[in-house]
């Protein structure tokens, strides 16, 4: 579903992002990205997104080389897409109800499925009665729950969420991981930027390590083995 | 059509339009600058539009009264006048015509100048030639093939003269053609001013909404989808203008007909004929329209080109 081969992200002679990266991850697969501030998470969540491009090296997101996509073509590819940004990113002058309706009006539905789809997903983050409230009226946990329901709302093939739990109590930050585990079962294939260790280790997925825009480690879930491992990089997990 | 692309649903449009009036409310000051500039443009583009409009009737009134009148020598014999009446008759742009005979004339002069009756009498003879007054078909003073008839008719045997008297028609015209070139390049030049004031007025409407068509971007929203209600907004503001250059004009050309000109006058036929028909007016709102649309068009294009 996800293929990095070899990806370098360079902004100046000075900066480099991403260092050679490579990692696959496959279709239905739930798989946390960690490592420390500046580790280059943010940065390869927004080359998935192509947000920007890479300097070196290919990505391929379901079937389709990012490198080469048209800008027309982008759009498209985004819905397929469920994106939870670290900063929520919702418009804070429309109500609840119009941040998830909005995307389904970008992707073309009637307004009667309007209603219905995003009553379903503000349901399945237990918002429902907060349907007409606006962003601000809201807590920041709530706010991002509403982030996750538009992220959720159109049964995206992949979700994607950077430091989803970065404003949370642990019992949200809890509910937030299930939410993304029934994501997951339904088929998205789930991808978390984290470096809350808690919510990997209770997890138990597979998780691919960042640090200094390098591959760090790769731990294969259930088992906790080490899949891959750059020794010349030491993650520092505390 | 490929995999991508997909047909604008209605509530789509809906969207655009809803969303653009709101925009529009919401920068009700800079959307209010935007609606007059079109308005003081489109009101001056329709100012040349009535003139040349009326002056446009008044040329055409007078190509439609047009007279050649054809004046025969003294001595022309009734066999050189019977010559003229068939060539005349065999021509169609002089078909129709009336023979003077020199009594007539004299009959005529009498009749309009009395008071130089006394000049007559002092006279030997009737000094008045006889003449054909021959009416003209509207329009066909403009063409180069009546100029050779004119000249043909002056090389016959028995012809003095041959007269027509709308060298003033066609300095009139030319006058129109004037102020339709000035008002095509007033509009255009205006209109151009408008699409660039509105185009700013987009911009900043588009700085203000920076944040949301980023999180458009983000979430699979197309170019068109992000770009439709400002072209929207731009339209709405142009046809706004339009129209109210429109009521403006109408306003000012009734107040001006009532205020300026007495009925009869000269200035009230060449100037206050009419109104404009409503296709002028339909094409001066469309004009508010496009030069709305073009001048949101070109700021979204600025925007897409900035895109990721």
């Amino acid at each position: 579903m996800i293929h990095f081969y070899h990806v370098t992200k360079r902004f100046d002679a000075y900066s480099t992002a991403l260092h050679d990266v490579t990692f696959h991850i496959e279709k239905g697969e739930f798989v946390f990205l960690t490592g420390p501030s500046g580790a280059g998470k943010s940065t390869l969540l927004k080359l998935i997104l192509r947000q920007m491009v890479p300097t070196e090296g290919q990505i391929v997101v379901n079937g389709r080389n990012l490198n080469a996509m048209k800008r027309k073509h982008l759009p498209y590819f985004r819905r397929e897409i469920g994106m939870v940004f670290q900063e929520f990113k919702l418009i804070e002058r429309m109500t609840i109800f119009e941040n998830l309706s909005f995307i389904l009006t970008v992707i073309g539905l009637t307004a009667k499925e309007h209603k219905k789809k995003a009553y379903t997903a503000l349901r399945a983050v237990g918002l429902q009665h907060k349907m007409n409230y606006y962003p601000l009226q809201l807590s920041g946990g709530e706010q991002q729950r509403v982030a996750i329901a538009r992220a959720l709302i159109n049964d995206p093939l992949m979700l994607i969420a950077d430091e989803p739990t970065g404003n949370l109590d642990p019992d949200l930050a809890q509910e937030v991981l299930e939410i993304f585990n029934a994501a997951n079962l339904r088929g998205s294939t789930v991808l978390v930027a984290t470096h809350d260790r808690d919510l990997i280790e209770r997890s138990n997925r597979r998780v691919i390590a960042l640090d200094h825009g390098r591959m760090g480690e790769e731990k294969a879930a259930a088992t906790g083995k080490t899949i891959a491992r750059n020794d010349s990089i030491f993650v520092n997990w505390s | 059509m490929s995999e991508f692309e997909a047909q604008l649903p209605s509530s789509t449009v809906t969207y655009f339009f809803r969303e653009a009036v709101r925009r529009i409310w919401v920068s009700k000051r800079s959307s209010f600058v935007a609606v007059v500039m079109i308005a003081i443009s489109m009101l001056i583009v329709g100012f040349f539009l009535l003139i040349s409009e009326n002056l446009g009737r008044a040329v055409e009134m007078a190509q439609g009264r047009s007279r050649v009148d054809v004046y025969l020598a003294v001595d022309a014999t009734q066999t050189q006048i019977a010559a003229i009446d068939r060539w005349l008759a065999s021509q169609p742009d002089f078909a129709r015509r009336r023979f003077v005979s020199r009594d007539e004339a004299l009959r005529r002069f009498v009749s309009y100048f009395a008071n130089l009756q006394g000049i007559i009498t002092q006279l030997d003879g009737n000094p008045f030639p006889a003449s054909f007054e021959v009416d003209v078909a509207p329009n066909t003073m403009q063409s180069p093939a009546f100029l050779r008839e004119a000249k043909a008719l002056r090389g016959i045997s028995g012809v003095d003269d041959v007269q027509f008297d709308w060298e003033w028609v066609r300095r009139l015209k030319r006058v129109v053609n004037i102020v339709n070139i000035a008002g095509i390049i007033a509009g255009v030049v205006l209109a151009l001013a408008a699409a660039f004031t509105i185009a700013n007025v987009i911009r900043l409407t588009m700085m203000l909404y920076r944040e949301e068509i980023d999180i458009m971007r983000l979430v699979g929203a197309t170019e068109r989808i992000i770009r439709g209600p400002f072209l929207v907004e731009g339209f709405l503001q142009g046809a706004a203008g339009a129209l109210l250059a429109v009521m403006m004009l109408f306003v000012s050309f009734e107040i001006a007909r009532r205020a300026i000109a007495p009925a009869n006058s000269l200035a009230w036929s060449f100037l206050f004929n009419g109104f404009l028909p409503w296709q002028k007016l339909g094409a001066l709102v469309l004009c508010g329209m496009l030069a709305g649309t073009l001048g949101s068009w070109m700021s979204v294009r600025e925007s897409g080109e900035e895109a990721v």
